[in-house]
């Protein structure tokens, strides 16, 4: 009895140990981040660290604005491209697939998810900035845009993107209305709805928060993204109005200069880390608000 | 049955979009071999010299963009880089010779040992060929050193013995091999070839020589093992700073905090190429021509 009661103790102790582990992680990035961050955002000038929009390391400007739009952009590019196919296919997975082509689907969107991302932006660089750049050469002949762009551009990053977080949203969208209740789905059916209405109305909405933690999980993935982004993109440090137009991430713009960055300019990258930090900090929490405000209906 | 309506016209939508892409790309692939068939008609009318230009950069900091920018004169007069912002930026030669191979309109620069002519063309500049003759014999002015640096005082016998054979008339002869131009005035190597190990790291554009150098060194001294660690410019001079590396490599000149604790040696010279697409009918261009498409103030191939 006693010496059970001590293994159990001792278990305790190594699962609260493990737990830390993860909680010691995100101290240290957060210590490691501000601490090399802070300094350098105050060298050269908060506001004008944030809203400057010219970014010349080698005359020492430092303006991330194109930057905190460039990810902007193409993570809703890759929210409206990703989240209405991720959540149709759920649909299509969860209430409509045959037994028979349930099994190679599931595995498909499984090794969509287990592709590395430089093989998505070896794609993307091969296959689709040619076809982006007809269509934009056409859109250009028709006189429908100023600027034909060259293929590396927003759009193109918003496609590739939205492909790479479908095997999120779909994992998380169909584990979730899979445990909404039968009963809810039969008692929609037996009050004489049809098999459409009561997915749409009765069962997304009762997989809300399942739906809503895939969406979530997918922008995190989108924004953080990085290799693949950085093949695509174009990765043009200034503003543009045109989809068709290249931008670059604060993801990119930390890998694509770290290599060869020294001094103030490398600081200049981390306090980047630390508005890309910030960003995902934003994200978790409005989620956090929004299932509060989902539980208190 | 709205919502079955509504998959339905959904599933013909983008089986559509799908049927278009294929289209577009099985013509495309038609019209290259059409090119490939009888060559000068069909690329030439392709070629739309109104078209903008696609211009590809390095990305800041990056030894291979130092080193363009300051030999085309794409700086102010403070010697700050002024490549226009709309320039595309890539981090990576491999991804600079597809985009330009993929994109009619493109210009970029690499480094001449890693130009692959089946890929992309290298044009003149001032007419000049990019050859490694030719730089040797100054009519292609467009190159750069490749730097080795140990510490001041280095106490390994196989880092020094290896750098002793770097420079020596053998080590000399790898580097031509290789297609970069060699350092002059070397003496045949006479070293002792001790016992024991060290690490060389740092420019990724360095290391594909200095693989071939370490090969070469393996020959003559089998007794020695040498480790290369494939890194960065900055990395490589730092990490020989605090002692991580035996030898570092720096695809540009040592800066001033580094020059006071490394001793650097310039081991080859290596050019510069711009590279155009193969479909481009442009062969020769002026340093000043290959400075405003950098600058931004031409943006159209006609224009030059």
């Amino acid at each position: 009895m006693k010496s059970k009661a001590w293994t159990e103790k001792f278990m305790q102790g190594v699962f609260f140990v493990a737990a830390c582990a993860s909680v010691l992680a995100v101290a240290l990035i957060c210590i490691f981040l501000f601490a090399n961050g802070i300094p350098a955002m105050r060298e050269i000038g908060f506001i004008k660290f944030i809203t400057g929009e010219i970014w010349r390391p080698g005359s020492d400007q430092f303006g991330i604005l194109p930057m905190i739009v460039g990810s902007l952009y193409v993570t809703a590019g890759a929210v409206i491209f990703g989240v209405p196919i991720g959540i149709l296919t759920s649909v299509f997975m969860a209430m409509y697939c045959p037994k028979q082509i349930y099994k190679p689907l599931k595995a498909a969107t499984e090794l969509l998810a287990g592709i590395p991302s430089v093989i998505y932006g070896f794609f993307g660089l091969v296959v689709v900035v040619p076809i982006i750049r007809q269509f934009g050469t056409a859109l250009y002949k028709a006189g429908i845009v100023d600027n034909p762009g060259n293929g590396n551009s927003i759009l193109t990053a918003s496609l590739i993107l939205g492909m790479m977080i479908l095997p999120t949203i779909i994992g998380t969208t169909e584990s979730a209305m899979r445990a909404v209740p039968s009963h809810y789905y039969e008692g929609s059916l037996a009050l004489g709805a049809t098999k459409e209405r009561s997915i749409f109305r009765v069962i997304i909405p009762a997989a809300k928060s399942g739906v809503i933690a895939g969406i979530v999980l997918g922008i995190g993935r989108a924004i953080g993204e990085t290799m693949a982004v950085i093949m695509i993109v174009g990765n043009q440090a200034r503003l543009t109005s045109s989809i068709l137009q290249g931008i670059r991430t604060l993801t990119g713009n930390i890998v694509i200069e770290m290599g060869y960055a020294t001094g103030l300019h490398r600081e200049a990258l981390i306090a980047t880390g630390v508005v890309l930090f910030v960003f995902i900090l934003i994200i978790n929490f409005s989620v956090a608000l929004l299932k509060r405000g989902a539980d208190h209906e | 049955m709205k919502m079955k309506k509504f998959i339905a016209v959904l599933s013909v939508v983008s089986m559509m979009a799908v049927a278009a892409a294929g289209c577009g790309s099985s013509s495309d692939t038609s019209s290259a071999g059409d090119a490939a068939a009888s060559d000068d008609s069909a690329s030439s009318s392709e070629w739309d010299a109104a078209s903008a230009i696609t211009v590809v950069s390095r990305e800041e900091g990056s030894g291979t963009r130092g080193a363009f920018t300051e030999l085309f004169g794409v700086v102010d007069d403070d010697d700050n880089d002024i490549t226009t912002l709309d320039a595309q930026v890539t981090n990576n030669t491999s991804v600079m010779m597809t985009t330009v191979s993929e994109n009619e309109y493109a210009i970029g620069y690499i480094s001449l040992g890693s130009l692959d002519e089946s890929l992309v063309k290298a044009v003149s500049i001032d007419g000049a060929e990019a050859t490694a003759e030719n730089i040797e014999n100054g009519s292609y002015t467009v190159s750069r050193p490749f730097n080795v640096a140990v510490k001041n005082d280095l106490d390994n016998p196989v880092a020094t013995d290896f750098m002793a054979f770097i420079m020596s008339t053998e080590g000399q002869a790898v580097v031509s091999e290789e297609g970069y131009i060699p350092v002059s005035e070397v003496e045949a190597y006479a070293g002792e070839a001790p016992e024991g190990s060290c690490v060389v790291g740092g420019s990724s554009s360095i290391s594909p020589l200095m693989e071939k150098l370490i090969e070469a060194y393996a020959e003559v001294n089998p007794n020695a093992s040498i480790e290369l660690q494939t890194t960065d410019s900055t990395t490589g001079m730092t990490s020989a700073i605090e002692g991580s590396y035996d030898i570092g490599m720096a695809s540009r000149e040592l800066n001033d905090e580094e020059a006071a604790e490394l001793t650097g040696t310039v081991i080859a010279t290596d050019g510069i190429a711009v590279i155009v697409n193969q479909n481009n009918p442009t062969d020769d261009l002026t340093v000043d021509q290959v400075k405003s498409i950098y600058i931004g103030d031409v943006t159209t191939w006609d224009a030059i």
